[in-house]
């Protein structure tokens, strides 16, 4: 079997308010499989990047546990918290705002390097350089320019050199190709998905992109307002989506098929409700189409309903 | 015969920077019926926003320029339009709906004051009644209740302020609107629904619209007729069923499909176009779309191609050009205007 190489306990973390505390992640039980991706989508403001970032250390939790190889990361003091980095690292959503303007190509991809001192003289810093400009498929003639010189395309390439640059075993990928054009977006896809086989990445891959996700994931996780409601494989997930939501986001894709156009279509009523104070029980339960009063009250656990199937929803209990 | 609304023909724009001059639109021809929905494909930079805003002449003064062409709606060509005259078509005649709903409204004006501005300035003859009940109904249409006219923008979430938008491009019942990627800044749940709200009041209102988007899964959904944009260009154009069906495409448009993870099959890598956009300041000769095509040939890189036509659909790509090859027998060489 496939060994854990992420797993999170309980993990929680709230943010203080003048009006209340923020749920933005609540109580996330989520592994990840050596080698595997799994896909977390859900809309804006479901805490997806949050977990992410929290899984990191990037934002302190407020509870729970993160277990990197067994070890749970969040008890780690600085000096081993440093060491544990260069195995973890992260791509961002942005490549306009995630890259320095004042710092080349060059100086960007080395400054990983630079910081945990992983190599020292010159002549190997710069091969370091040559090789992952390769690797990421940037032309070597770009490294003295600056990022405002470059497409978006070739920016996303320069965030993920830079996310290689320490050779890290797990890669969070925060919407890495939500700010592509679309044949730009597969150009990025086939490259993460390569970088996988060869090198056998471990993916984090945060999305509002169902189409995306099903595609590059061996497993997913379907959050709404800081809890995860599904958990299942890919294929699994798309074919038979037991939570109401997630029903409600797969038929709201616009699918570019003709022959699909007939089909009646559920669409959700209303918006996402406030992460401030939410309320006990189901947070869908306000635009859920099934709601009755069992799902209020207490919390609904994740329940396997079928082998690894996860559905917190008392439909399914 | 159908009813033509709107008529492109042979459309240039320039923007001139103290460098250089970028090609945005090159000889672009299209044209929109009464009632009908056109979906505008393309990726960043391909000129679709540049054709919405020649529409309506809203082209950044003493920077673009409408170097050739002409834009007939019904019978007035809007590139002869006296700026005044602008004014009294905009809003009243054309609307537009802009990408970002987060900034197109002023954040110090009620939301129900700024619908209300748009029937003040257009329909003189409304008294202060008329304009608060037309208010009303028009945020019902949209989905919000009256209520919300005396909210500020920033109370409204990303969605209700889309419907906002929405309601103001409305409020005159326009002969047509263009959407300019108007769900785009949305999540999938809202896009679903205010895209399900604007076709409804399309037909109701018998509102012909431009929509721009690059996302084909929009346009399968909600488009009459599509249109396909490379490089300011129309490469490929017909119904619904000539792009979403038929067997023949232009190679970008097959590139664009190609692209997109398709959800009914498995496949493990995507077949997306290499290369990028070429520079618009800086276009190559003959096909704009040689150095990144796949079936390319020696004469795609000396002249343009004309428009090939099979009944509804045009496909501009030599490859169609030749009647004894088994993709050209049956696509029909038209001039280029």
């Amino acid at each position: 079997m496939s060994k854990t190489l992420i797993q999170t306990n309980n993990l929680k973390k709230y943010f203080q308010t003048p009006i209340g505390m923020l749920h933005a992640v609540d109580d996330v039980n989520i592994s990840i499989n050596k080698g595997e991706t799994l896909g977390v989508v859900g809309e804006s403001g479901c805490g997806k990047s949050t977990l992410g970032r929290t899984i990191l250390r990037l934002i302190e939790a407020t509870s729970g546990e993160v277990l990197y190889n067994g070890e749970n990361i969040l008890k780690y003091d600085k000096n081993r918290l440093f060491e544990i980095r260069k195995r973890m690292q992260i791509i961002f959503q942005d490549p306009y705002a995630s890259l320095n303007p004042r710092m080349t190509v060059s100086e960007i991809i080395t400054d990983p390097i630079r910081v945990n001192k992983t190599l020292s003289d010159k002549k190997s810093i710069s091969d370091k350089v040559s090789e992952l400009m390769e690797i990421v498929g940037l032309a070597e003639r770009f490294v003295n320019t600056y990022p405002h010189e470059l497409d978006g395309g070739r920016r996303q390439r320069i965030g993920i050199a830079r996310a290689l640059a320490l050779g890290p075993e797990f890669i969070v990928c925060d919407e890495p190709v939500s700010a592509l054009d679309v044949s730009i977006q597969a150009q990025i896809l086939n490259l993460l998905m390569d970088l996988q086989e060869k090198e056998g990445f471990t993916y984090m891959f945060i999305t509002h992109d169902l189409s995306v996700v099903k595609h590059i994931s061996d497993q997913i996780a379907v959050m709404y307002l800081g809890q995860c409601v599904e958990i299942a494989k890919a294929d699994e997930l798309f074919m038979n989506p037991l939570h109401p939501y997630t029903q409600a986001l797969l038929d709201a894709i616009p699918v570019p098929n003709l022959s699909l156009l007939g089909k009646e279509k559920k669409l959700i009523e209303g918006e996402v409700t406030s992460p401030i104070n939410p309320i006990q029980g189901c947070r869908f339960y306000a635009r859920c189409p099934l709601s009755k009063k069992e799902c209020l009250g207490s919390l609904i656990p994740l329940k396997e309903v079928a082998p690894s199937h996860y559905v917190s929803c008392v439909l399914c209990i | 015969m159908y009813d033509k609304l709107l008529e492109i023909n042979n459309l240039h724009v320039n923007y001139k920077t103290a460098d250089d001059v970028v090609y945005a639109v090159n000889g672009l021809n299209l044209s929109v019926r009464k009632g009908e929905t056109l979906g505008l494909v393309g990726e960043t930079g391909s000129g679709k926003t540049t054709v919405a805003l020649s529409i309506l002449k809203l082209l950044p003064e003493k920077i673009g320029f409408i170097s050739n062409g002409r834009i007939w709606f019904e019978s007035v060509d809007i590139t002869k339009t006296s700026e005044k005259e602008m004014r009294r078509v905009r809003g009243e005649q054309i609307s537009m709906i802009f990408q970002d709903p987060m900034t197109s409204l002023n954040p110090t004006i009620r939301v129900g004051e700024q619908i209300a501005e748009n029937l003040l300035l257009h329909k003189k003859d409304m008294t202060k009644k008329q304009i608060s009940d037309r208010v009303d109904e028009i945020l019902r249409l949209v989905g919000l209740t009256k209520e919300k006219k005396n909210d500020f923008p920033h109370q409204l979430s990303g969605g209700m302020k889309q419907r906002v938008v929405i309601a103001l491009a409305l409020a005159c019942e326009p002969k047509l609107l263009l959407a300019d990627e108007p769900t785009t800044a949305l999540d999938v749940t809202i896009q679903a629904q205010v895209l399900s709200m604007m076709h409804k009041l399309k037909e109701k209102l018998d509102t012909s619209m431009i929509l721009i988007t690059h996302d084909l899964g929009v346009v399968a959904n909600n488009c009459d007729r599509v249109a396909i944009m490379y490089a300011g260009q129309i490469i490929e154009e017909g119904n619904i069923r000539d792009i979403f069906t038929a067997k023949h495409h232009h190679p970008y448009t097959l590139g664009l499909f190609g692209s997109i993870p398709d959800m009914s099959k498995k496949t493990r890598r995507l077949a997306p176009i290499d290369g990028m956009m070429p520079d618009p300041t800086n276009l190559p000769d003959g096909c704009h779309f040689w150095p990144r095509c796949t079936d390319r040939m020696d004469v795609c890189k000396m002249c343009e191609p004309n428009p090939c036509y099979k009944d509804t659909h045009m496909i501009k790509c030599h490859l169609y050009k030749d009647l004894y090859n088994e993709r050209g027998k049956d696509y029909i060489v038209g001039k280029d205007e």
